[in-house]
């Protein structure tokens, strides 16, 4: 495994294969958590540190799970990993995990992980799978921190509970709202998909002028 | 195929009972700051409610009038020996799930603060419950909650009328006031069964000196 193959795979979460924005998996939590920015970054790296440590353990595992139990033996390996985040940001964070209330024990459910640990970690080797795993845990990290940044600042005047906007401005309310939320997550579904178009085009014609170069 | 049946069986077995120990580690080193977490948590608000209270008797008996509001525990709060009044943790349904509230009640049978103690909501509007910059009252600076200190316990509690809604966040508003008048009425029964005896009168009037310090700011708000 080359590092530009391992770096194609981490991309691949970052952008072309985005869990939110092109695979469009995992989005209730995405939508329920992003109304402050520091709820994002929480959320973003809860989820990055289960992908990482689950991937990993079941690659490495891989060939010892019977494929007919995979699914149950896969929970209990995210089941336990997700409860590990709970109870230590429980103990050091608390202000955090009382603002993410229910959704980090929800990771359990979350199709992102389900998704990578039965498409990718229970095929790949241990290096494959780390690329692919931070890929898709910044990818998500990324997308939500935006999506709550547009929201808080809108919808609450605020970034990161500091006050951004002037005392004269009226929150709009809407953007904290599920409402504004699938409003604000439409708008970087189409940016993205835009960007990945672009970022195609000129590979494309790179590709055709070494082609004719080679010519 | 029975043969296999066990080979799985005991195959997740092994996986859920490695993993069972590695949660286990891992509890055991959080739990102590888990429970340090929620005790600095409570004794932060029992201090902001009452600055001189030093002794707590839990109370076990304490009935709720609504079956859906639960008390999650109550204490007789003391300084020393002298009484100063009852801490309700109520907990009962909100908007977004269960609301626990720490109700505070003086021996003046008047709700001497109210915290929120846990509180899931949207962000906004009825999370504003427990936005300690959030004023229902903009001139005299009171919050939600803060509304209810100085309120006897025999009012009405009724939003829109002895009580100011939060904007936009009429259920959350409903549900909590529901909760503190629940505490409330136990209060009373409370003390109409065990502290309607002379001595603690004599107390109330010693603790009269002391209170203006104490609960009189928060009384403002009335």
């Amino acid at each position: 495994m080359t590092m530009k193959k391992l770096y194609k795979v981490f991309r691949q979460g970052l952008i072309f294969e985005n869990p939110l924005l092109m695979l469009m998996i995992g989005l209730c939590s995405a939508i329920a958590v992003t109304t402050s920015v520091s709820n994002g970054i929480g959320m973003g790296l809860a989820m990055t540190f289960v992908l990482l440590f689950s991937e990993v353990i079941i690659s490495l595992f891989r060939k010892l799970i019977p494929s007919a139990i995979r699914i149950p033996v896969f929970i209990i390996v995210i089941a336990a990993f997700t409860t590990m985040v709970d109870l230590v940001m429980k103990a050091y964070f608390p202000d955090l995990s009382k603002s993410m209330g229910v959704f980090i024990p929800l990771i359990v459910v979350n199709c992102i992980i389900m998704g990578r640990v039965e498409a990718f970690a229970s095929k790949q080797n241990l290096v494959s799978v780390i690329a692919d795993s931070l890929g898709m845990g910044l990818g998500y990290t990324w997308v939500l921190i935006g999506l709550a940044a547009v929201r808080e600042l809108l919808g609450n005047g605020t970034l990161a509970g500091i006050q951004i906007m002037p005392s004269s401005y009226q929150p709009i309310l809407f953007f904290i709202l599920p409402p504004g939320g699938f409003f604000v997550f439409s708008l970087f579904i189409a940016f993205n998909i835009w960007l990945k178009k672009k970022m195609e085009a000129s590979q494309r014609t790179k590709e055709l002028a070494a082609k004719k170069e080679a010519a | 195929m029975k043969k296999d049946m066990v080979k799985l069986g005991i195959t997740l077995a092994l996986f859920a009972s490695v993993a069972c120990a590695c949660l286990a580690v891992v509890y055991a080193f959080t739990k102590e700051n888990i429970e340090m977490q929620a005790e600095k948590q409570f004794n932060a608000s029992m201090q902001e409610l009452f600055p001189q209270a030093n002794a707590f008797d839990k109370i076990q008996d304490l009935a709720s009038s609504d079956p859906n509001i639960k008390f999650e525990t109550a204490y007789e709060v003391k300084n020393g020996t002298i009484p100063l009044g009852l801490a309700i943790k109520a907990a009962g349904p909100s908007y977004g799930g269960t609301a626990t509230l720490l109700v505070a009640v003086d021996l003046h049978r008047s709700i001497a603060g109210v915290e929120v103690m846990e509180l899931k909501d949207t962000p906004g509007l009825g999370m504003n419950a427990s936005n300690p910059s959030y004023y229902v009252d903009k001139a005299k600076k009171t919050t939600f909650v803060g509304q209810f200190a100085g309120k006897f316990l025999t009012d009405p509690f009724e939003v829109k009328k002895d009580v100011v809604a939060i904007t936009a966040a009429t259920i959350t508003s409903r549900s909590l006031t529901k909760i503190i008048k629940a505490a409330s009425d136990a209060a009373i029964a409370y003390m109409d069964q065990k502290m309607a005896a002379p001595p603690a009168d004599s107390n109330a009037s010693q603790q009269q000196n002391s209170q203006p310090q104490g609960i009189q700011p928060k009384a403002g708000g009335k």
